[in-house]
């Protein structure tokens, strides 16, 4: 099979650590989107019929579209991956940009105080089943 | 598996709580009793500028870290999950880290009363963010050799800071602890929405 990276394994040395995963995002370091967080959940969109899914997909994409037919956030597609969180934006960024997968953005936060009191009780009825 | 629902495409909604507190205080210990799943590790790169020292002719020398944090989750329902944080070790790296920092709903911040001030830094971040949190007294094998108020005022710890004391490997003191955080962002919440007169 041939795969993008072949032609770049020249002398077949250990890249260094920081290094070798940016091979993988074809040397980008920084995702286009800057509205993925840590937990920002990921899904998959199931192709429609017909519609030829995944021919600009690197290996490391496909993994990200089977992971995330169950939504995962992005901390875990990271996690999963084993690799850094920067890095996994890129690739997620990728896939939202083909239209193989759709985020959603986490709630606000708290400091305004300004919290959906609603959310907060379901929250609070979840841990207390703990 | 093989869901035909095509409006179940946008996931649920992920809400984040950050474990706080210096080295070895039990954080990874707490989010594993809590968390539904295996504590999950992963890692990220953060640049610092390295400042004060000396003058260095306006240059600003920018050193690259991995850092890593542990992570379990809380599934509330099918559309609400909850994500526990353990903040990572290195405290002067994750104050930097905005998106970990951002969007949290609020921390708590554990403490080990042998070694108090290894916490110091976690609580005067969360004040200074204007963070809301609770501080959670971790007691290894349930005995506490500090009251409650001998640890407050050690901590210099504000009167509207819930404070409780437990065994963190017990899920459910780590439970107990959440609970009181979003029992003091309600509290916030209807605050907010009925301001004093």
């Amino acid at each position: 099979m041939n795969h993008w990276t072949d032609s770049l394994e020249s002398d077949g040395e250990e890249e260094d650590s920081l290094v070798r995963p940016y091979t993988i995002t074809r040397g980008r370091t920084a995702p286009q989107r800057d509205d993925l967080t840590l937990i920002t959940v990921v899904t998959t969109v199931e192709p429609e019929e017909g519609r030829p899914a995944g021919r600009r997909l690197e290996p490391e994409h496909r993994a990200i579209v089977e992971q995330c037919r169950e939504p995962a956030a992005v901390a875990e597609i990271a996690a999963e991956l084993d690799l850094p969180v920067s890095v996994t934006k890129i690739l997620i960024g990728d896939l939202v940009e083909f239209g193989a997968v759709t985020t959603r953005p986490p709630l606000a936060d708290g400091r305004s105080g300004g919290l959906n009191v609603e959310i907060l009780q379901a929250v609070r009825d979840g841990l207390q089943k703990l | 598996m093989g869901s035909r629902n095509s409006d179940a495409t946008t996931g649920p909604l992920a809400v984040k709580i950050l474990v706080a507190g210096g080295f070895g205080v039990g954080k990874t210990t707490m989010v594993g009793a809590v968390s539904e799943v295996a504590p999950l590790r992963t890692e990220e790169y953060l640049t610092e500028a390295s400042v004060g020292v000396d003058d260095t002719g306006g240059l600003a020398e920018k050193t690259t870290t991995t850092v890593a944090l542990d992570f379990g989750r809380i599934t509330v329902n099918p559309e609400l999950v909850v994500y526990l944080f353990g903040t990572p070790g290195q405290e002067r790296f994750w104050f930097m880290w905005n998106d970990l920092v951002n969007g949290a709903l609020g921390a708590v911040v554990l403490v080990d009363t042998r070694r108090l001030d290894v916490s110091f830094a976690s609580i005067d971040f969360f004040e200074s963010r204007g963070i809301p949190f609770v501080v959670g007294v971790n007691c290894f094998h349930g005995r506490c050799d500090r009251t409650e108020q001998e640890v407050r005022d050690a901590l210099d710890l504000d009167p509207g800071v819930p404070l409780l004391m437990g065994d963190v490997r017990r899920s459910e003191a780590g439970r107990d602890l959440l609970v009181a955080l979003i029992d003091l962002l309600m509290a916030r919440s209807v605050a907010v929405r009925e301001p004093a007169g």
